[in-house]
């Protein structure tokens, strides 16, 4: 298998060697890796691939530790929609 | 916006319950130990797990202590469940709490069918498993090594006949040896392949000084000698050098240091992996693939806390890597810095289950004298001082500076305290 192919957030299928170019074209931190390909972003909330895409900006984290890289927002689980605001199913 | 205003149509229509003293977040040790505290002073408490048993990760656990005494994670979270409703706490399982908020100095906890209420909040929502990519890691057959614990001692379901770990570390070698005890074949256990998410798992020197840390586990006397004769780093470059090929064997199962799983592969599922040779710094020797058959792959990457809710009440946090990550700042006494907000057991740094205990009756002191609750001062400084105990006698330490994890998390918390001249908190 090819090691470029290497799935790192696998709702977005976002892959290993995708954000490593994302990362060094832009030199970008994790948020910006996040919404520049989508990686941490699909139905899991990140809870699957958020500490490898953190990992991406551990350089910075010097400067950074008192902030969480990807920060987190409700609902921290997957809810359905119904029971968000519309009437119940 | 599905985030409802008290009195708003979405409140009435899931239905609130009346208002709690304390909600506790999490049925781990660290969480049970809490609400057993508080209820025991007469603290109408509640406790919310998503999981069906009460009991956290010390369901799966199974280890011999050094003194020689079976630690049964079962049978520790039967008693503190039954502990905890002795005392008169309400325990609702399978219920996630997706989303807290604070309002008017009481707590709104979302869950999918009712919100709850309570003045203070505790979250114990413990720890979860780091992922290692690599090729094939996507294969059905191949899990934390975690869920193969679940599975094997919760679930008692064999995850596979012919399993392989990747990943070498004090939880993995732990994991490894109850599979075997469960009769479920481990072929070996050997490190992920380097790549710029997996470095300080993939060197082998990293790995080894990490597992010299814990050699106490290693029946095998490379490692326990090794502790001992390896403490400068000269040696220990040596030791890695002089690792044996073909690994060093822990309850029969290979031990592969120098030796990278670079691919699963399989068709449908996991048949097996392709395994190399690597040199000290973790770079695979061309000419070395070997395949090996497994019908289960465990990927061991460390554990991290879960502190999603913490960051969703915006506490702040700090990275400290001894603790394994990113922790909400608190202190000693398990407070935040956000008011009627606390936090105990993992989700404050990765340690074992003796210590979450300790530090849930913490923070169930704390909680009942934020309560108004008189005359317990001195029970929370004695539980403080329990939490240092047990750290100094913990059997299994996931990072071997822990002390000074704990350290730089309290100072931040100081340098976080400006002198005011009514803190009713200081005792
Ligand atoms: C896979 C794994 C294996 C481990 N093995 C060992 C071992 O062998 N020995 C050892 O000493 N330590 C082990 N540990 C460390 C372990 O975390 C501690 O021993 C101890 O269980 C921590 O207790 P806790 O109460 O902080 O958290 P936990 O025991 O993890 O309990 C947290 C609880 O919170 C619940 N929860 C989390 N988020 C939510 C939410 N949003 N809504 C509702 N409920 C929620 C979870 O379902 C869980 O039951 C292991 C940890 C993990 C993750
Ligand atoms: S794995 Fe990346 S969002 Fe789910």
């Amino acid at each position: 298998m090819d090691e470029k192919e290497i799935i790192v957030c696998r709702c977005e299928e976002v892959t290993l060697s995708e954000l490593e170019l994302t990362a060094a074209t832009y030199n970008c931190s994790a948020r910006e890796l996040k919404l520049r390909t989508r990686a941490g972003m699909g139905f899991c909330g990140g809870r699957t691939c958020r500490t490898m895409i953190e990992a991406f900006g551990i350089d910075k984290r010097e400067k950074n530790r008192n902030q969480v890289t990807l920060k987190y927002q409700a609902p921290v689980r997957p809810v359905p929609f119904g029971k968000l605001g519309g009437k119940t199913p | 916006m599905y985030k409802a205003v008290s009195g708003s149509p979405l409140l009435l229509e899931i239905g609130v319950e009346t208002m709690y003293d304390i909600i506790v977040i999490g049925a781990g040790p660290a969480g049970l130990a809490a609400a057993s505290t508080a209820a025991r002073e007469g603290l109408h408490v509640l406790v919310i797990d998503e999981y069906m048993k009460p009991g956290g990760r010390l369901l799966g656990q199974l280890y011999q202590e050094s003194n020689g005494n079976w630690w049964n994670g079962l049978e520790e979270s039967v008693k503190l469940n039954e502990q905890a409703v002795n005392e008169g706490v309400k325990i609702i399982l399978q219920t996630v709490v997706y989303d807290i908020e604070r309002q008017d100095s009481s707590w709104i906890i979302y869950t999918e069918n009712i919100v709850y209420t309570s003045k203070q909040l505790l979250l114990a929502t413990g720890a979860a498993e780091s992922p290692v990519p690599l090729p094939g890691w996507t294969l059905p057959g191949v899990m934390s090594v975690g869920a193969a614990q679940v599975m094997t001692n919760v679930h008692r379901v064999k995850p596979g006949d012919k399993g392989m770990i990747i990943g070498v570390n004090v939880l993995s070698a732990a994991i490894a040896m109850e599979l075997q005890l469960a009769g479920i074949d481990v072929v070996a256990m050997a490190l992920p392949p380097l790549n710029q998410l997996t470095h300080q798992h993939s060197r082998p020197k990293e790995v080894m000084e990490a597992l010299l840390h814990a050699s106490h586990l290693a029946p095998s006397k490379f490692l326990r000698i090794g502790s001992k004769f390896m403490t400068n780093p000269f040696m220990r470059q040596l030791g890695i050098r002089l690792y044996p090929k073909s690994g060093i064997s822990m309850w029969g199962i290979p031990i592969q240091l120098r030796k990278a799983v670079t691919e699963i592969y399989g068709t449908n599922q996991v048949e097996g992996v392709i395994i190399r040779t690597i040199d000290i710094n973790g770079s695979p020797v061309s000419g070395t693939e070997e395949s090996i058959a497994c019908d289960f792959v465990c990927i061991a990457g460390g554990l991290y806390p879960l502190a999603e809710l913490a960051g969703v009440a915006d506490c702040p946090f700090y990275y400290v890597d001894e603790l394994g990550g990113y922790v909400p700042i608190h202190n000693e006494k398990m407070e935040t810095p956000i008011e009627g907000l606390y936090v105990a057991g993992n989700i404050t740094g990765i340690e074992g289950a003796k210590i979450a205990i300790s530090q849930g009756v913490v923070a169930g002191y704390s909680m009942a004298i934020a309560s108004g609750k008189q005359g317990l001062v001195e029970n929370l400084q004695d539980s403080i001082k329990k939490v240092h105990e047990t750290r100094k006698q913990a059997a299994i330490r996931f990072h071997p500076k822990v002390d000074i994890g704990r350290n730089i998390i309290h100072k931040q918390w100081e340098a976080r305290q400006v002198p005011s001249t009514n803190d009713a908190t200081i005792i």
